[in-house]
């Protein structure tokens, strides 16, 4: 092929493409359609993705919901604003689903609380955790995973009464890390009134925490507590060994820690860091047994980490509000069916599976009707490297209005 | 000064000797940009549903950042790689003027082009004595700093994201449906187009391309190199702030620092290779092409890296110099084959038409 005769195929190849991609999909009529945005491509995020779209599938092969078969949109939103947003706008208005799951990142699911809210399309939130989400006041969404503002005070109460109340924070700039040591400082200053003996944060992209750990090590704390995503959790723990804090100053970490990678990166300086999380893999209970061994026998993973539980409470959640809707699933009924998945939604109550805790949403569109989950488990590592094991220090229960303003 | 009646004369011959006078050229000239405004006003009404018009108002930001790019790097050849800090710095002032001091979208907008516009000049002073890869460097360093800048400050959100940034207004109204937006967003796209033909066709944009070609030759023939370097920065500048206050307050309403990244930058590059460096119209289709299969490919995310870089790997095989270039070839192609049909016509003499009406 020469190469004029390559450029006009290349061209009409690419605007045959555009042209057929911007043709509106046909809509099946009597399907539920559902929304998945996931932070996709990270380790275990595209597992975690397509275990929750296999859970809804699943449900097709079984007859469907009262008859009525799902179909599951799955996206990555790569924990970017403007990709989460471009997802939620393509399952309301292009899809025209149902219901939307996500976001992983709570910078991501902050827009979609509003996109939601204001196209009217029930939302639930599998993973995030920023307090501020469901203090937004929308009616459209629920969350299963368990607030920061719940998890700050399991660290803050568990290390405050047995390691000290001298804490330094080192932290990078992600929304979960803030929150976490927002809400952390917060619990230690109204409880305790006791202000940090360190704080400094850093980049989500730093490598080099030596400098801030060697000034920490020089203050004497009782508590490191360390904020960030997967790699920061573990570079911090690390370099805290190597610069000498001794291992009696207790490390605490964001939720994150909680993800897999963090102890097969960190190695033997994960023992004894400490996290709160909504799951462990070494629960005894039958459910959390059969579900570590569908992960493992399904999805390859050894120790499926709270981000997989989450993600399967949500889908079986769904599930059962889906269940419980009365849906007409006609064109003309889009937002009817919508108003009844929510209200739905709302009906769930002392939902007992994975969770830490029993999960109950109610009709109100406040943070204590729409975090779901309010308990947290206090977990610790024993053993780091590949074959990392850990063990269940506590599990605290929250009131829904703990740590919100008071009015 | 000539006087009326020898320039009226002028006017009279050059429309005698066949040519069109100066004032009907440029109504036959903005005739096809009163039509290309016709068709954008009914495209919406066009498109199948609100998430096109969502995609429509990407590609038109985008538009306006990728024509921006190019006049710097395109036109005056300076190679930077900060622009979308510039676009960040608009949105973020402009979201700061509307959330935080009331001040309403239709003023926000051009303080916060403005603003853009003066730190421009100040990335632009590093290009005098930077050139290449250093230059991008440095503006790397910018977009970065802005970047963390941001991220760590909380009277803007911080990493957790500047929310409920207000939507325009108008009659009494908040612009929330991506349509309605569209209506703004468009018409500044087109004069942000037509400015930059403006720009390519003045004294300021053959400067420009002195100094994309030869900044030391540039200077010799009279060219105030770092004048025009100045310029082509503040001018690009005025593009990305403009573009990043309609990405600001458009709905949502949320601005997040890792919208802003080096991979946002890559891409908004992509834009203005692949529709060809120095091709106002190439930038604008690199805009479009790249926005669509951007969208068109959110489906095969684990692929879209993959796709992405087919897509460059194709250009820069089959479209060395972009679309824009193909463009270029095209016309150089049919202007040729014009011209010696013309003399074939010519050398055939007056009664070859005959024959062939005959025939």
């Amino acid at each position: 092929m020469g190469l004029p005769a390559a450029r006009t195929s290349f061209a009409v190849a690419t605007a045959a493409f555009l042209t057929l991609g911007l043709a509106a999909p046909v809509q099946a009529q009597g399907t539920i359609r559902i929304g998945v945005t996931l932070r996709m491509l990270v380790e275990n995020g595209f597992k975690y993705g397509q275990m929750t779209k296999d859970e809804l599938d699943a449900v097709n092969a079984a007859g469907g919901i009262n008859g009525n078969k799902l179909e599951v949109i799955l996206l990555d939103d790569e924990c970017k604003p403007d990709k989460g947003v471009a997802n939620a706008n393509r399952f309301i208005h292009q899809n025209k689903v149902h219901l939307i799951i996500g976001s992983t990142c709570s910078s991501v699911s902050l827009p979609l609380v509003d996109i939601s809210a204001k196209e009217q399309v029930p939302q639930i939130i599998p993973h995030s955790t920023n307090t501020s989400i469901t203090q937004k006041g929308s009616a459209w969404v629920f969350r299963t995973s368990v607030a920061e503002r719940f998890y700050a005070a399991v660290h803050a109460k568990y290390l405050a009464e047995n390691a000290g109340k001298k804490v330094a924070y080192l932290f990078t700039n992600d929304g979960a890390a803030i929150s976490f040591v927002r809400d952390y400082k917060g619990y230690m200053k109204t409880t305790y009134d006791v202000e940090p003996l360190y704080e400094a944060q850093m980049q989500e992209t730093d490598l080099d925490f030596r400098p801030h750990l060697l000034k920490i090590k020089s203050l004497n704390p009782d508590v490191l507590a360390i904020g960030g995503q997967i790699d920061a959790i573990a570079r911090i723990a690390q370099q805290s060994y190597e610069v000498g804090i001794p291992s009696k100053v207790r490390r605490v970490s964001a939720s994150a820690a909680s993800n897999a990678p963090v102890p097969e990166l960190a190695g033997d300086a994960v023992k004894g860091l400490i996290f709160a999380a909504a799951f462990s893999c070494t629960d005894e209970r039958d459910v959390a047994k059969n579900f570590v061994k569908m992960v493992q026998d399904k999805y390859k993973v050894r120790c499926p980490d709270h981000d997989f539980s989450q993600a399967y409470e949500t889908a079986q959640i769904v599930k059962l509000a889906l269940s419980r809707a009365k849906l007409k699933l006609t064109d003309a009924s889009l937002a009817e069916d919508r108003a009844a998945i929510r209200d739905a939604l709302a009906t769930v109550k002392d939902y007992k599976g994975l969770a830490s805790g029993p999960i109950n949403f109610c009709a109100d569109p406040t943070p204590q009707c729409r975090d779901g989950n309010r308990t947290g488990i206090l977990v610790e590592y024993t053993k780091g490297g590949k074959d990392y094991q850990m063990r269940v220090l506590a599990r605290v229960g929250f009131e829904p209005d703990f740590g919100l303003p008071k009015k | 000064m000539k006087d009326t009646a020898t320039q009226a004369d002028e006017l009279a011959a050059g429309t005698e000797r066949g040519r069109p006078a100066p004032a009907v050229r440029l109504s036959r000239r903005q005739v096809p940009w009163a039509i290309g405004f016709l068709a954008l006003v009914a495209l919406p009404w066009a498109t199948p549903n609100a998430y096109h018009h969502f995609i429509l108002n990407l590609i038109l930001i985008n538009v306006i950042l990728a024509v921006g790019l190019n006049i710097v790097k395109g036109f005056a050849g300076q190679v930077t790689v900060g622009h979308i800090a510039l676009a960040a710095i608009g949105a973020y002032t402009s979201a700061v003027l509307a959330a935080k001091f009331g001040v309403p979208f239709w003023l926000a907008l051009p303080v916060a082009t403005l603003l853009t516009g003066l730190v421009g000049a100040l990335v632009g002073v590093p290009s005098f004595r930077l050139e290449g890869a250093y230059l991008a460097l440095a503006t790397l360093g910018l977009a970065e700093s802005v970047r963390i800048a941001i991220g760590v400050t909380d009277y803007i959100g911080a990493a957790v994201g500047f929310s409920d940034i207000p939507p325009p207004e108008a009659f009494g109204r908040a612009i929330v449906d991506h349509r309605a937006y569209y209506y703004i967003i468009m018409p500044l796209a087109l004069v942000s187009i037509y400015f930059s033909f403006c720009i390519l066709r003045s004294d300021i944009g053959r400067s420009f391309k002195a100094l994309r070609e030869d900044s030391l030759a540039a200077a010799a023939c009279g060219v105030n190199v770092r004048k025009y370097k100045l310029l082509a920065f503040v001018i690009s500048a005025l593009y990305a702030g403009c573009a990043g206050s309609l990405q600001a307050h458009m709905a949502p309403g949320f601005l997040h620092p890792n919208s802003y990244t080096i991979t946002e930058m890559v891409t908004l590059l992509l834009m203005v290779v692949l529709g060809g460096l120095g091709h106002i119209w190439g930038g604008v289709v690199g805009a479009v092409v790249v926005t669509v299969i951007y969208d068109l490919t959110r489906d095969y995310y684990q692929y879209q890296m993959a796709i992405f870089g087919s897509v460059i790997v194709l250009t820069v095989l089959y479209m060395p110099r972009g679309i824009g270039g193909v463009i270029d070839d095209y016309l150089s192609r049919r202007r040729f084959v014009a011209a010696r049909q013309a003399k074939a016509k010519a050398d055939a003499g007056p009664g070859a038409d005959a024959n062939s009406d005959a025939s």
